[in-house]
């Protein structure tokens, strides 16, 4: 019975973390496109939905492990995956409130170290793996996709220089909507799979599902479904952080961002190394702003990679201390599955104070939590102005009534 | 300790000239494009920019389609 009941349980909060991977990653694919216009955010998100459910039953070969090489394998156990699933699903939703884009993948492998910590010590986990597998894929990623990116956009405004813009506009739109799904699509197959894996594992390591066999069918579905869901309720925070908050994106710019994005995240995932999807379209977004000459925002840009530093500590640091009760039977993982719903609860109170949806994403570059917005002015780039103080002030006066 | 290099050089490598590469047909169909309509709107007819265009903007399209391709496990 308690086996039954934490079984039940994880593949829930299995499912809840595939949500939240889905609306973290939305703004990867479509926060280009929903910035220049080239597809309207609801448009954008249906799509990416609809590409990210078919990439997750596209891709039903899950890893036989997800352990990644941080630790042993007979390390993971069903309260281990409970604990490290909690954290990541903090981390993601706490990184959405502040519109920080992170590696939903760094989150899980974060939560999971963290309650291998808590349960096996310090030195049950291999530290060179995660200087290679998370610290250098970090440094790198945005290396590689800015480099592609600055050049592809810096050629993009050269070529098209002579060219109308009512022209290159459209052009360039078409490019844009077909790169990002490319790039939904792609996601759809690696991240989907993620979730496969872990309720996969689960059901053997439960005796349901014999050893080395693939995913069954409603795992696929419910996972395909989650992810998908996910996506289509837009993420709209990070999808303003990316679309607006790092740099002014212009539609050619846009259009060799997203070339950038999908050529570095196929060349990542066919050739061995590993980058992450996030990594890769944020240093997009900012090599094409670099590119172009444009007011990049280093402030935010300094602001993500710090997230990204902590992602592993923070989701860790969750994941450990959730061990601690997942540990403890039916009780523990009640008390858990408690403080997970009421976190879950006050991030999306706190969210509400500043709400951002599909209908004001592009509004402002500023995703504000409980500050009060700022003006900041660029006197020598006209495009990149403060919002308008009645858009700037709206919510300010709403949390003061 | 293992950090395969080769494999993080050709990504980078592969990366950078695809999207380079990528762009450099995209933006040059729309120029191409852009520049066969306004010489029709000039009542004139270019049969060679025109056909140059949908060369040009064929490539980037298979590009697509073998980024589709390699996405897609079944096929490979």
């Amino acid at each position: 019975m308690t086996e039954l009941f934490v079984l039940i349980t994880v593949i829930a909060v299995a499912l809840i973390f595939d949500f939240t991977n889905g609306f973290h990653d939305s703004a990867n694919a479509m926060a280009g496109p929903v910035a220049t216009g080239a597809l309207k955010p609801r448009t954008a998100v249906i799509l990416a939905a609809l590409l990210n459910l078919l990439g997750a039953c596209l891709s039903t070969e899950v890893a036989k492990t997800i352990s990644g090489g941080f630790f042993d394998d007979e390390l993971i156990t069903v309260p281990i995956i409970l604990a490290g699933l909690v954290g990541a699903i903090v981390w993601n939703l706490t990184t959405w409130l502040l519109g920080l884009p992170s590696s939903s993948s760094h989150a899980l492998f974060g939560g999971l170290i963290g309650a291998v910590v808590v349960g096996a010590g310090i030195a049950s986990v291999n530290g060179w793996v995660i200087v290679s597998k998370v610290l250098l894929p970090a440094i790198v990623a945005p290396l590689v996709a800015g480099i592609a990116a600055a050049w592809a956009t810096r050629l993009a405004y050269s070529i098209t220089r002579k060219t109308p813009s009512v022209h290159s506009e459209t052009g360039f739109k078409y490019g844009q909507a077909f790169t990002a799904s490319m790039v939904a699509l792609a996601h759809g197959t690696s991240d989907g799979q993620k979730t496969m894996g872990v309720i996969t594992l689960v059901l053997i390591a439960a005796n349901l599902q014999p050893t080395g066999t693939g995913p069954q069918l409603w795992v696929i579905i419910a996972a395909g479904l989650a992810i998908g869901l996910g996506t289509y309720s837009g993420g709209w925070r990070i999808m303003r952080t990316m679309g607006k908050g790092i740099v002014e994106i212009e539609t050619p710019q846009g259009a060799a961002s997203g070339a950038a994005t999908s050529a570095t995240i196929l060349a990542s995932a066919h050739l061995g190394f590993g980058l992450s999807t996030t990594h890769v379209s944020t240093g997009s977004i900012l090599g094409s702003g670099v590119g172009r000459g444009a007011k990049v925002r280093w402030s935010v840009a300094s602001r993500m990679a710090f997230a990204w530093l902590l992602t592993l500590p923070g989701a860790g640091l969750v994941g450990g201390l959730a061990a601690l009760l997942a540990d403890q039977g039916v009780p523990g993982v009640v008390a858990l599955m408690v403080l997970l719903a009421i976190a879950c609860l006050v991030i999306y109170v706190l969210s509400r104070r500043h709400k951002i949806t599909h209908a004001n994403v592009t509004d402002s570059h500023e995703v504000l939590v409980l500050a009060a917005a700022t003006p900041t002015t660029y006197p020598d780039d006209p495009r990149l102005e403060a919002p308008k103080p009645k858009k700037a002030k709206k919510p300010k006066a709403k949390s003061a009534a | 300790m293992h950090i395969d290099w080769a494999a993080l050089g050709i990504v980078a490598v592969v990366s950078i000239t695809t999207s380079v590469i990528f762009t450099i047909l995209l933006a040059s169909g729309i120029r191409l494009v852009s520049a066969a309509k306004i010489k029709s709107n000039e009542g004139g007819y270019s049969p060679m920019i025109l056909s140059m265009a949908y060369v040009v903007l064929g490539l980037a399209g298979l590009l697509v389609l073998f980024g589709i391709y390699l996405i897609i496990p079944r096929f490979h």
